[in-house]
């Protein structure tokens, strides 16, 4: 996809992130634009770098890193950042992702039932093995740590 | 010039070819909140239900294989919009990780040994999936991690995309995106309900499902524990950034050798096992 097809994807999200916003966490869409707004530089910033730089490292890893150095105590805007995506609900974002899947599956059932149960089974411990043996690691640490 | 009218042509020809994406994507979402979450209480099991959760399912029924609504293509392209948009999504927690960078340092350590944590896919599922039968190249590729998109990445580069262990990887992955945001907001209410796990520490292990799986977990765990909300997303999004930086590095070192060698140990004991088996129903 071009850049310009990618950034109107973007923007057009940010839209679907203002309306759910609005409904969702009760927030104007004149109070939600700035906000949305910066989470659009940072990922088209996140995607530039990712297309700049030859590592094979997914663009969200760039993005991430991008929105932390931003957000974080050595950025000079990091006040601004904190106060304008604050009023961003923690799910706005992640609810139009999610729209998106549930359309983009409408395909996938049928092959996805054909390739069996077996996988199925097979993930669910894969991912319940992952999550309970990094809580188990991160509460012994935390532990160990003090923390808690 | 020419070049001006193509640019322009290509954004006209993608937004005739996926306005009613855009616009069902925004009924959905919108519904979805409008629903809002709901809390079920099986006796000690929480389930939280939360927003995106209705909006997965009406999608999927929406799509050609149920009631039709949206054709095959544009079901892939709102696939392709989905891995554009999550970028939103991880803007959003790298900021709320980046506002929140003394308490990250402080728990700091727990976050990167955390990766660790990893193995405990390969031990519980690998038996499993060698007494299912699965071919052994597609256990390496389905239990070596949780197969993120930076997994397929990984084993597209050592074994290639068109690998058997590529088979492997991307089916969990497919799990994972199909069902994997129901499945991980089940298994953080269960792990949730065990009480054996600070919400801190449950708040990190949220991060090693990606994007909407973190989402899930996160939502569900804040349901659950209302006065740890904050922390909870803030260490379940700065322990998906982790994981998508140390997750390849972890897969390629420790990941990947480690199942290959004890994906041959199970495949070696069950084979034993049947032969064993044979001679004693010849005896």
């Amino acid at each position: 996809m071009k850049i310009n097809e990618w950034i109107l994807v973007i923007l057009l999200s940010g839209l679907i992130i203002l309306a759910v916003n609005l409904v969702g966490f009760q927030t104007s869409i004149i109070d939600s634009i700035p906000g949305v707004l910066i989470l659009s530089a940072i990922a088209l910033g996140g995607k530039l770098i990712s297309m700049i730089l030859p590592f094979k490292l997914p663009m969200i890893t760039y993005v991430s890193l991008l929105a932390i150095l931003v957000a974080s105590p050595i950025s000079p805007i990091s006040q601004l950042v904190l106060t304008h995506v604050g009023k961003i609900g923690f799910t706005a974002p992640s609810a139009v992702s999610v729209a998106y899947i549930g359309i983009s599956l409408g395909t996938r059932w049928k092959p996805f039932i054909r390739q069996g149960p077996k996988y199925i089974l097979v993930a669910i411990l894969v991912f319940a093995g992952t999550f309970v043996g990094s809580a188990l690691v991160a509460q012994i640490v935390l532990k160990l740590t003090g923390v808690i | 010039m020419d070049n001006k009218n193509v640019q322009k042509n290509g954004l006209t020809k993608l937004l005739r070819n996926s306005y009613r994406v855009f616009i069902g994507t925004l009924v959905l979402a919108v519904i979805a909140e409008l629903i809002g979450s709901k809390t079920i209480r099986f006796g000690p099991l929480i389930i939280a239900i939360v927003p995106m959760m209705y909006s997965l399912v009406m999608g999927t029924v929406l799509g050609k294989d149920l009631l039709g609504f949206f054709t095959e293509e544009e079901s892939e392209t709102a696939s392709q919009f989905a891995s554009i948009a999550i970028s939103l999504f991880m803007a959003k927690l790298g900021i709320s990780a980046g506002g929140s960078f003394t308490e990250l340092v402080e728990v700091g350590p727990a976050l990167i040994l955390q990766e660790f944590g990893n193995i405990g896919t390969i031990f519980i599922s690998v038996p499993v999936a060698v007494a299912l039968g699965l071919g052994r190249k597609q256990i390496v590729g389905a239990t070596h991690s949780i197969n993120r998109e930076t997994n397929l990445a990984l084993i597209t580069s050592v074994y290639g995309g068109n690998s058997k262990e590529m088979e492997g990887t991307l089916s969990v992955y497919l799990v994972g995106t199909l069902i994997g945001t129901a499945i991980f907001g089940l298994i953080a209410s269960i792990t949730a309900s065990t009480n054996l796990f600070h919400p801190m520490a449950l708040g990190m292990a949220s991060g090693v499902g990606s994007g909407t799986r973190m989402a899930a977990a996160v939502a569900t765990l804040s349901e659950i524990y209302p006065e740890w909300t904050e922390q909870i997303s803030m260490l379940g999004g700065a322990s998906d950034v982790l994981t998508g930086i140390d997750g390849v590095i972890f897969g390629l070192f420790i990941g990947l050798p480690l199942t290959n060698k004890y994906t041959d140990f199970w495949i070696r004991r069950i084979k034993r096992k049947e032969i064993e088996g044979v001679e004693k129903n010849e005896n």
